[in-house]
């Protein structure tokens, strides 16, 4: 039991960071990015071919997060123009099948070139007691990673100015504007970050399972459970929804089983939506 | 006096332009159905081509009760393949293990999915969720259907799929009729489609479409006729499933997958236009002729359905037909002037 909560607390973790890329891009710019989980494939992909190519392990991740970034840059410069110049539904409704026809494009792309490649990053060592469980190297240095990186988006997000123009835009983006802050800089910034948070998502899962080249549609439905149950928009609701939710994938899927813990977790955002569409943060509408 | 004759003199007047306006309502269907009829002529000798053009007029119907739900309400289900598999899963357990007649199952099952339906469609208006959420519930709900179809192996056979009993050695097993069963329910959807559009239901979508607001102040039950339209489009996508599957012999978690239903679902109604009569016809077709065209490229197939969800969206958002009528009314206006 203890194990399986360690687990989820890790699991949780990175649901968080893998939540909050897709739900600031919807925050910003109403654009519900379902090619999430494609990014952050395409990122492992390329760390596995560089590594491949013989660069080591670290550069190789570099290079993987760099194109990450690059691919969510690119996207909001090019095919995201036209959402942007649409306002309420249309926009929403646009982003969302453009974005789906991007994850068909990514997906199909990776299964066609490279239908058998897949990153899996192993790391030795002794299994390491934390609390009285044994907990493998990989998943600790996963954690590590995860942990450093969700500290230093709330920091960036309540300390930096940079950050708080970004919590600006979300809450009123007229208001950002009469500031000086310029809304369409701070979202392609925002999308540059969510495809290298997403592919640090990859990275860290690949060092205690492989990911493959399959696993984009798995990555942008978590995505999506969690930023929907930590509220559409709300960074802090997305970690918390990311470790309630890891926590619960652990346990259930440990004394229930793997179909039922997915439907859980499915029924727990179709729930939210219904219930409390703000999010377990948010308050009532 | 006057006020027995007036009718009589009046009515033929009245009704000449109206019947008039009934051909040309129903004609295009007539003709596309009479077109449609003729495709097994090239293809009855084989067995792999028929089976494809089956899968078409599968689609062809799926296609047109997404557009009662989606075109004509703005309702995005994200669970055609759900709805479709509800049908399906449902009417083969019915008839195989609880020994229902085939007919009679197909129906129950469709009333099931019509249920689901009108119940997701209640859930989407009564908590006024937009398109993203309405999209979001219904994609959960078509997951964890395809959770529950691979979880619950003793029902549904998990990922080996079920073999169908019920309807094997029927004539919707053989090689050229089950076309003609679909066509006939083509046929049927087209005609409803149709009806509903001329009929007072048809005018409170246009409305509640339109500008939901306005609709409803002028005394559009707003509610009511959004869950009618998930209602109808759901039996549709049910009814539609459970024939595929006693007409097929084996269904499978893939035979009704978000991936492989919904995503060419979405393509051809907005190839062929959404909201439109014959868009999801002239989608279907194109589709599946694009699909036979790559049949060698068959791992680029998910690429390319990507490619044509992001040009149609960028540079033809209302689908092909209604572009090029608006092209052609531009056109023709610029000549008049």
């Amino acid at each position: 039991m203890k194990a399986a909560i360690l687990d989820g607390i890790v699991l949780g973790l990175q649901y968080g960071l893998l939540g909050v890329g897709l739900t600031l891009v919807y925050g910003l710019g109403g654009v519900l990015n379902l090619a999430h989980g494609q990014l952050a494939v395409l990122g492992a992909i390329i760390t596995a071919l560089s590594f491949d190519a013989g660069l080591p392990i670290v550069p190789a991740i570099a290079v993987g997060l760099a194109c990450a970034a690059t691919a969510g840059l690119v996207l909001d410069l090019t095919l995201m123009r036209p959402v942007y110049r649409l306002r309420g539904e249309p926009r929403v409704l646009l982003g969302l099948l453009l974005m789906l026809g991007l994850a068909f494009i990514i997906d199909g792309f990776l299964v066609w070139r490279y239908p058998i490649q897949s990153l899996s990053i192993r790391i030795g060592g002794d299994p390491i007691p934390i609390l009285g469980v044994r907990m493998r190297t990989g998943s600790l240095i996963a954690s590590a990673v995860t942990i450093a990186a969700g500290a230093s988006l709330v920091a960036f997000f309540r300390l930096t100015t940079a950050g708080r123009a970004v919590r600006s835009v979300i809450q009123d983006e007229e208001g950002a504007r009469l500031c000086g802050i310029n809304p369409a800089r701070v979202r392609t910034f925002i999308f540059a970050l969510s495809g290298f948070l997403a592919c640090l998502v990859a990275v860290t899962r690949s060092m205690t399972a492989p990911v493959t080249v399959t696993n984009g549609i798995d990555f942008t439905t978590l995505a999506l459970i969690v930023a929907v149950v930590g509220g559409l928009g709300s960074v802090s609701g997305a970690f918390l929804a990311g470790i309630v939710l890891g926590i619960v994938n652990t346990i259930s899927s440990f004394y229930i089983g793997t179909y039922i813990t997915t439907i859980m977790l499915l029924v727990a955002a179709a729930l939210t939506i219904v219930i409390r569409p703000s999010g377990i943060l948010g308050g009532r509408t | 006096m006057t006020a027995t004759t007036e009718p009589q003199t009046r009515a033929p007047r009245a009704e000449r332009p109206a019947k008039a306006s009934v051909v040309r309502a129903y004609l295009p269907i007539f003709v596309t159905v009479a077109l449609l009829a003729l495709v097994p002529l090239r293809y009855h000798d084989s067995r792999s081509m028929m089976g494809v053009v089956i899968g078409m007029l599968l689609f062809m119907a799926y296609t047109i009760a997404f557009n009662i739900i989606f075109g004509s309400t703005g309702q995005l289900f994200l669970c055609v393949g759900a709805l479709a598999g509800i049908g399906g899963f449902g009417s083969v357990i019915l008839s195989d293990r609880v020994g229902i007649p085939m007919v009679l199952s197909i129906v129950i099952a469709g009333a099931i999915s019509a249920a689901i339906g009108a119940l997701l469609s209640w859930i989407a208006v009564s908590r006024s969720l937009d398109v993203i959420f309405t999209g979001i519930v219904t994609l959960a709900f078509s997951l964890s259907f395809q959770s529950l179809i691979l979880g619950r192996r003793d029902l549904t056979g998990g990922e080996s799929g079920l073999r169908v009993e019920a309807g094997k050695d029927t004539f919707i097993s053989e090689q050229v009729q089950p076309y003609y069963v679909f066509l006939a329910l083509v046929f049927a959807y087209l005609v409803f489609y149709r009806f509903l559009q001329r009929s007072h239901i048809g005018w409170a979508f246009r409305a509640l479409r339109d500008d939901e607001i306005a609709a409803e102040l002028s005394g559009v039950d707003v509610t009511r006729y959004r869950v009618y339209a998930g209602a109808l489009g759901s039996f549709m996508l049910g009814v539609a499933g459970a024939l595929y599957a006693h007409s097929e012999g084996f269904i499978g978690p893939s035979t009704y997958a978000f991936g492989d239903v919904d995503v060419r679902t979405i393509v051809m109604l907005s190839l062929g236009g959404i909201g439109s009569l014959l868009g999801p016809v002239l989608g279907a077709v194109a589709v599946t002729a694009l699909d036979e065209w790559l049949v060698d490229y068959s791992q680029l197939q998910v690429m390319l359905y990507g490619v044509v969800i992001v040009m149609l969206f960028l540079f033809f958002r209302r689908g092909v037909i209604p572009s090029l009528e608006s092209v052609a009314a531009r056109f023709r206006s610029g000549r008049h002037r």
